[in-house]
C-alpha cells in the first residue's frame, strides 16, 4: 500500500449525459470510490455533448464522462473551440446499436429469417433502399461519436451510399423514441438505454450492433483538458483510481439490481432506468466496463478514431495521417493508465 | 447590408421577447423558433440563418452542430461561433451566461461581438428575474415542497442551491411534469431510497 497522494484539490465538478454508460460516475459517488480517494465530486447532468466539451474546455467542471472520439475532437479543434484535452482512463467498451423502426424492421423481416447474419441484413437493407423511391431517414446524435462512424460504416460496408441511399439526420436522444414512433424517422444509431427502450416498448427493432460492426471498441472515457491534468496530476490520479474502482464494481453481476436503483434517482437516469434492469436486447450489445483491455485508452484505438474522422471527412487537408499515431498518443494516455491502477 | 439574420432557439417566452425585441432596435431580423420540433433542421435550412443563438442547455445543440458536418451535399450552414472568433473571454462569459451561438461561415467577427453582448446581457438579466418570478410565481405550498426537493438533492448530490435547483428544472423538462410535482416525487424517490447509498 502507497503513502495517500497529497491532493492538489479535493472539491471536482464532473459533467455526464444521461446514458447507461455514465454509470461508473454514479457508481464512484453513490457507493463512496470518490470519498475513500479524498474526493469530494458533485456530478452535473447535462443535455449535450456540445455542452459538456464547452464546460471541460472552460474550466467549468474538471472533467466529463465523453464521447471517445470528443477528447481528439476538442485538440484538433473541430466544429469548437481547440482546447488540447485528454484521457487517462476508458470507462466503457461497446453498447450502441442501430435500431429500425417497427414498420422497416418487419418489411425487412420478409426477407431476412435470421438477423445475426450480418451480410444477408446488409443486402436485404440495401435491395429495400435501392428499390424505394424514398429514401429511409437514419437519425443519429452527434457527428463526432462511435455512433456515426459506425452507421456509416456499416452502410458503406455493405455498398449503400450514406451520402445518396439514405438521409442522414440529428435528433437529441430524448427526441429518438418519439421520432421513431411518428414516422419522422426511419432508425437511429445510439448507446444504451436508446435502443433497449424502443425494443420494450415495441416501437422498434435491432438491425445491428456497435460491437459486430467494429468488434470490442472504446465507448466512453474520462476527458479532462491536458492544462488541468498538468496542474492536478494527483488529484487526477485519485479520479482515475476511484473510477477504475467503480468499473469493476460496475460490472459485477452481483450488484446489477443495486446499479439500477442508483441509476433511477432522479439526478440520474431517472425513471428511463427502472423499465431496463429484466431487459436483454435480442443481439448482444456486449457492454462492458471492466475486464481485460477495457479500461485502457489504447492510442491504437484513437488511431482507428482519427481514421473513421478522415473517412467521413471531418478532417481538413492539412490533417496529416502520418501524424494520428502522434496525437493520439498525446491524447489517450495508456502511459498513465499504466503506471496509475495496473 | 447591415441587417443579419438572427434565429432564436428558446423556450423561455419573456427572455425570448426581451432579446429580440433588442436585437431588432439593433437593425436585426429575428426569427424565433420553439425547441421543442423535430423538424429544426428544416427549419434552418428555410430560414438561412446568419446567427443562430440557443440556450446553452438546449439538447438541440448537437442537432445544429451535426447539421454543419453531417452531409457532404449541405453546405456548412453554421459553425459554433468559437470557430472563428478565437475570442475566450466572450466565449467564458457566454458559456456563464448559459448562451451559445452558431455563426454562418465567413461572417465578420465584429458584427458578431456587438449580437452576442447584447445576448449575453438579456441571459444574466433573465437568470435573476426568473429566481424573482419563480418566489413571485410560486404558492407558499408548492415553495414548500420545492425547498424541502432542493435541499435535498443537495445534500444527496453535495451541490449547492442553484444547482439543486437546476436538476429539478430539467427534470420538470424532460418528464414534462409541473415544478412542483417533481419535487415531491423527488422527496418520494429520495426517502425511499434513503439508507441505500452509504
Amino acid at each position: 500500500m502507497s503513502a495517500p497522494l497529497t491532493l492538489e484539490k479535493n472539491n471536482l465538478k464532473l459533467g455526464f449525459v444521461a446514458l447507461l454508460d455514465c454509470a461508473p460516475l454514479v457508481v464512484a459517488r453513490e457507493k463512496g470510490f470518490f470519498k475513500r480517494h479524498g474526493l469530494d465530486v458533485v456530478l452535473c447532468k447535462e443535455s449535450s455533448w456540445a455542452s459538456i466539451r464547452d464546460k471541460v474546455s472552460f474550466g467549468l467542471y474538471d472533467g466529463a464522462h465523453m464521447l471517445a472520439p470528443m477528447p481528439l475532437a476538442s485538440t484538433l479543434g473541430l466544429n469548437g473551440n481547440k482546447t488540447p484535452m485528454m484521457t487517462a482512463l476508458a470507462l466503457s467498451q461497446n453498447g450502441t446499436a442501430i435500431t429500425l423502426s417497427e414498420e422497416f424492421h418487419t418489411l425487412l423481416s420478409k426477407t431476412i429469417d435470421n438477423w445475426e447474419d450480418d451480410k444477408l441484413v446488409g443486402e436485404q437493407f440495401k435491395k429495400q433502399v435501392k428499390s424505394s423511391s424514398v429514401k429511409p431517414v437514419m437519425a443519429t446524435v452527434y457527428p463526432y461519436s462511435n455512433h456515426y462512424y459506425q452507421l456509416r460504416y456499416w452502410l458503406e460496408q455493405h455498398g449503400i451510399d450514406a451520402e445518396h441511399d439514405v438521409q442522414l439526420i440529428a435528433v437529441p436522444p430524448t427526441q429518438m423514441i418519439p421520432s421513431l414512433s411518428n414516422g419522422a424517422i426511419d432508425g437511429y444509431c445510439v448507446g444504451e438505454p436508446w435502443n433497449s427502450l424502443a425494443l420494450i416498448q415495441k416501437i422498434g427493432g435491432l438491425l445491428t450492433t456497435g460491437h459486430k460492426i467494429w468488434g470490442a471498441h472504446t465507448e466512453k472515457v474520462l476527458g479532462v483538458t491536458q492544462e488541468w491534468a498538468a496542474a492536478y496530476p494527483n488529484t487526477h490520479q485519485a479520479l482515475v483510481k476511484a473510477l477504475y474502482e467503480a468499473c469493476q464494481w460496475v460490472e459485477d453481476i452481483n450488484n446489477k439490481e443495486e446499479l439500477y436503483q442508483l441509476l433511477a434517482l432522479p439526478p440520474y437516469l431517472d425513471q428511463a432506468a427502472t423499465t431496463l434492469s429484466d431487459y436483454t436486447p435480442p443481439l448482444a450489445m456486449k457492454q462492458h466496463f471492466a475486464g481485460k483491455q477495457v479500461n485502457v485508452p489504447d492510442p491504437k484505438q484513437g488511431e482507428f478514431i482519427l481514421s473513421q474522422m478522415l473517412d467521413c471527412g471531418q478532417l481538413s487537408d492539412a490533417d496529416n495521417p502520418a501524424d494520428f499515431a502522434i496525437i493520439s498518443r498525446t491524447v489517450y494516455r495508456q502511459d498513465l493508465f499504466q503506471k496509475w491502477v495496473s | 447590408m447591415n441587417r443579419l439574420n438572427v434565429l432564436l432557439i428558446d423556450d423561455e417566452p419573456e427572455r425570448v421577447q426581451a432579446l429580440k425585441e433588442a436585437l431588432h432596435s439593433l437593425g436585426h431580423h429575428v426569427v424565433c423558433q420553439l425547441p421543442n420540433t423535430t423538424h429544426l433542421n428544416k427549419r434552418v435550412e428555410d430560414t438561412h440563418p446568419d446567427i443562430v443563438i440557443i440556450d446553452m442547455d438546449s439538447p438541440n445543440r448537437d442537432t445544429l452542430e451535426s447539421m454543419s458536418t453531417m452531409s457532404k451535399n449541405n453546405p456548412r450552414p453554421i459553425v459554433f461561433f468559437a470557430e472563428q472568433q478565437n475570442d475566450r473571454k466572450t466565449m467564458s462569459d457566454a458559456i456563464n451566461a448559459g448562451v451559445s451561438a452558431y455563426i454562418s461561415d465567413g461572417l465578420q467577427p465584429d458584427r458578431v461581438k456587438a449580437i452576442m453582448d447584447t445576448a449575453i446581457a438579456h441571459f444574466d438579466a433573465h437568470s435573476s428575474l426568473r429566481a424573482e418570478l419563480e418566489k413571485a410565481k410560486t404558492q407558499l405550498a408548492d415553495r414548500k415542497v420545492i425547498e424541502k426537493a432542493k435541499g435535498m438533492l443537495m445534500k444527496h448530490q453535495g451541490c449547492d442551491e442553484k444547482q439543486a435547483f437546476e436538476t429539478l428544472r430539467k427534470l420538470a423538462m424532460d418528464r414534462g411534469q409541473k415544478l412542483p410535482d417533481v419535487a415531491q416525487s423527488v422527496i418520494d424517490v429520495l426517502e425511499l431510497t434513503n439508507g441505500l447509498s452509504k
